[in-house]
């Protein structure tokens, strides 16, 4: 295997979504250091975003009563908000030219997996939206202080409904135990004790926005993993974030998503040294630069998002553009991932989960359905016989099977067929 | 994988899903011969039932006779009127009038206190523990899963509806088959052909390229035999009024899962195991009127498909297990809801099933830090199950495992 071009693959399909038309021969041309450090440089200003705007979304207040006419007005504006918000950022995946920050926030909103199902509402999630997107790369303290008390967040968890005299421990559990910490890190009494030091905090669900009782927090002493004293979101968030567990925890949860699913991280792996001071720019820095990333048995199952924006991006579709962008969504939803709608709080499957039958039925309708609506110009505008070495640096893959290779061949004189099959193929679906 | 602890194992996935097993088949010919090899009339089919988010087993078997349960969620109890009395102490949600319809003909078993020791309240590490029967060690596969493993390899044999598949099918060297609700449409002409190109077996394919390439291959041999099946109508069910207004907001999901499965079954699938699911269970607000929905949901569903299997051969052959990864506090929280907590009653539903109370209620007065003690092992009910419905030693599945809980009725 040619090991240049298996970490040149890697560093497009995972800290990014994929190569646009004529990133990757450039790359192969500028060298693994050189595409790395690209791919690693947000620019200040990323063109490929100018013609997106936000989306237009507004406080819809609370819901009418049921049967009325302004009940069916406003299911009408809450469906188009929740549509405008999931095309906004799929749009923005498709068309940065540097992916990075786009990559950074489609992790961290797995990881603090908050669903539209339940919040119902696209402004605070939106919000959140804000708030990783802003951090993503930036302090992890930050971020964590930050979520703790997001709205959609604290909906999610109900987090607004947690009181002195019978807390509720969702949002007190899985901050330790999903977002910060991991499972068995810290006991049951902690729960407790960071579930009453969360007390206090009210959201209205229709906008996101959070509020602080003082007098509904409990103020009394408490112990919460070996410290004592008294304690707000803001207080736990800094505790726990500063224990080496949590360092510990999220260099894990980063190799999980980065690196491979299915091998734990070595300790000889730099990221934990990277992540002392909590500095995720750091982290993502050290692992990107690791050996792994040249490590051929660290191969990784694209989610179905990542599969099908990286197809975008090869062919040049803006999502919200199509003639039906709501089949987008459509077909995202029988992959079984649709960006603001994780199964639960645990975040998105992975691996061989996403490798089924009916995976591959709707794999194969989804790429018939991008490649009618999309710019094969770069593969049909070059002689047949060029087709074949030119798909794998059009897909960004790093090599094909014997196997694969004999199919493609078959069918170099139609472009549409040869993308569909490339596109469906093992070396596609999986970044090796 | 199978040396790391399962805490070592949660912290790396942070509690995601497990993957499956890689499905390293080689099916091409298997599936045609499925259309062709109906199940045997009398081959026992499993259809298990999972309720995600821990479901509060407080307010699906109540004790209305305790005024400690009364004590302990005055906002979210149910007063006895509102109930289904099953015996002098314990009553069912009075939404289950399906679940009350089976009980009364003696077809359903409940087994009290359900769980494993040291029962550990993360969703994740809970459904993992249940899903793979390994409470202590961690164990990428799934309790049904290392059953296939010891069966003939055979798509049809274990299918899971909608497109993920669940841990517990997911086998060391096999797994289970994932199966869309729409049915699975296949491709044809020359795309079939080009598609079977791309995912022929190969010896250079990484693992999960092969499990890439496998899953393409699949679909063709699952699409041939299932797709003209789905395409008959779902079997009438015998003794259920056919517009009874039903669950209000339209079907449940739930229901059209098992809609699927009762035609697959009635068409002579050759499937022994089938998966199907329901999530929501997870109420830490605002639970009452939530739970009641999400019950009654559950008891219509599998009403429902049994009244359908009572209309065709193989009504004697079907077992239902429903299960949850935990039940709830006892003490209800300010947001009228209640956070996790331990044991739960399992269901078990069949003709061939002795109906009745199975294992003890934990006792109210003897909480163990405020949540309801572990009367039996769940893994009693999996080796009844294997023994009884899967026909195999239990010992392929649980190592060693001793005991049972014997709700089959004598033949």
């Amino acid at each position: 295997m040619d090991l240049q071009r298996l970490e040149i693959a890697r560093l497009f399909q995972r800290f990014g979504f994929g190569p646009k038309p004529g990133e990757f021969a450039n790359a192969i041309k500028a060298g693994v250091d050189a595409t790395r450090s690209q791919l690693l440089t947000p620019p200040t200003i990323d063109h490929g975003l100018s013609s997106i705007s936000d989306p237009n979304l507004s406080d819809l207040g609370s819901f009418p009563p049921p049967g009325t006419p302004a009940r069916s007005a406003f299911a009408l504006s809450m469906k188009s908000q929740r549509r405008a918000l999931i095309l906004w950022w799929l749009d923005r995946m498709a068309l940065a030219d540097n992916a990075l920050v786009e990559r950074m926030t489609w992790f961290w909103h797995g990881h603090w997996a908050t669903s539209i199902g339940k919040v119902e509402y696209a402004l605070p999630m939106y919000l959140q939206n804000q708030i990783l997107r802003a951090n993503c790369l930036g302090d992890f303290r930050v971020q964590a202080r930050a979520m703790i008390t997001d709205g959609a967040l604290q909906y999610w968890l109900d987090g607004g409904s947690n009181t002195v005299a019978a807390p509720n421990e969702n949002l007190a559990r899985e901050f330790m135990e999903l977002f910060t910490l991991g499972v068995d890190r810290y006991f049951e009494i902690d729960v407790q004790a960071v579930a009453r030091a969360l007390t206090g905090y009210r959201v209205i669900r229709s906008s996101g926005a959070v509020t602080f009782l003082p007098k509904k927090h409990d103020s009394s002493s408490l112990n919460i993993l070996g410290s004592s004293g008294t304690f707000n979101a803001e207080g736990i968030a800094d505790l726990v974030v500063g224990k080496d567990d949590c360092a510990r925890f999220i260099s894990d949860r980063i190799w999980f998503r980065f690196i491979s699913s299915s091998i734990p991280r070595p300790d000889s792996n730099p990221i934990q040294a990277a992540f002392a001071q909590r500095d995720i720019s750091k982290a993502v820095n050290a692992i990107a630069n690791s050996n792994a990333m040249s490590d051929p048995q660290y191969s990784l199952v694209k989610s179905p998002v990542e599969w099908f924006i990286g197809l975008c991006r090869a062919l040049s579709i803006t999502p919200s553009k199509l003639a039906k962008p709501e089949q987008v969504i459509n077909f995202l939803d029988k992959l079984g991932q649709v960006p603001f709608i994780p199964p639960n709080v645990g975040g998105w499957p992975y691996g061989e989960a996403w490798l089924t039958a009916a995976g591959a039925q709707y794999r194969l309708q989804a790429a018939q359905f991008l490649l009618a609506h999309g710019d094969i110009s770069p593969i049909s505008t070059i002689p047949s016989a060029a087709r074949f070495s030119a798909m794998s640096d059009f897909l960004g893959v790093a090599d094909w099977s014997l196997r694969t290779e004999r199919a493609l061949r078959d069918v170099l004189d139609d472009p549409n067929r040869l993308i569909l099959l490339a596109a469906s193929s093992p070396e596609y679906i999986v970044s090796a | 994988m199978d040396t790391l602890s399962r805490r070592r194992f949660l912290q790396l996935t942070g509690g995601a899903a497990i993957a499956a097993a890689a499905p390293m088949l080689t099916l091409e010919q298997i599936a045609q011969a499925a259309q062709m090899r109906p199940l045997a009339l009398g081959t026992p089919i499993l259809v298990v039932v999972t309720l995600y988010g821990g479901n509060d087993g407080l307010s699906t078997v109540v004790p209305y006779k305790d005024p400690l349960y009364y004590q302990a969620r005055p906002e979210i109890s149910y007063a006895p009127g509102d109930l289904l009395p099953l015996d002098s102490e314990l009553a069912i949600n009075g939404s289950m009038t399906g679940m009350k319809a089976l009980w009364d003909r003696g077809k359903v078993a409940i087994v009290r206190g359900v769980g494993y020791p040291s029962p550990d309240l993360s969703h994740f590490t809970s459904m993992a523990i249940w899903q793979s029967a390994s409470p202590v060690h961690h164990t990428s596969s799934g309790w049904l899963g290392r059953w296939l493993d010891t069966q003939q390899r055979d798509p049809m044999l274990a299918i899971s509806l909608g497109s993920i598949l669940p841990p517990l099918l997911a086998g060391n060297n096999v797994a289970g088959s994932a199966l869309p609700l729409g049915g699975i449409v296949v491709p044809t002409g020359s795309l079939a052909l080009d598609c079977q190109k791309i995912s022929a077996a190969t010896r250079t394919d990484s693992k999960l390229m092969a499990s890439a390439a496998t899953s393409l291959r699949n679909l063709f041999d699952l699409s041939s035999t299932i797709t003209p099946i789905l395409q008959q109508p779902a079997p009438q069910p015998l003794d259920l009024p056919t517009a009874n207004g039903g669950v209000a907001g339209g079907n449940s999901d739930l229901q059209q899962q098992l809609d699927v499965v009762a035609k697959l079954i009635a068409a002579g699938s050759p499937t022994r195991i089938w998966s199907v699911s329901l999530g929501g269970f997870d109420t830490h607000a605002n639970e009452k009127g939530a739970q009641s929905i999400l019950l009654g949901n559950v008891s219509t569903s599998i009403a429902r498909f049994m009244s359908q299997m009572r209309g065709t051969s193989r009504a004697n052959d079907v077992v239902v297990l429903a299960y949850s990864e935990f039940g709830r506090r006892v003490k209800a929280n300010a947001s009228q809801g209640t956070d996790h907590g331990t044991s739960g009653p399992v269901f078990i539903v069949g003709e061939r099933i002795k109906g009745g109370f199975y294992g003890d209620q934990p006792a109210l007065s003897k909480l163990i830090a405020g949540d309801l003690a572990v009367t039996t092992d769940f893994r009693d009910i999996y080796a009844t199950i294997i023994e009884s419905v899967l026909k195999s030693p239990a010992d392929t599945v649980l190592e060693k495992w001793k005991g049972r809980t014997n709700f089959f009725a004598k033949v």
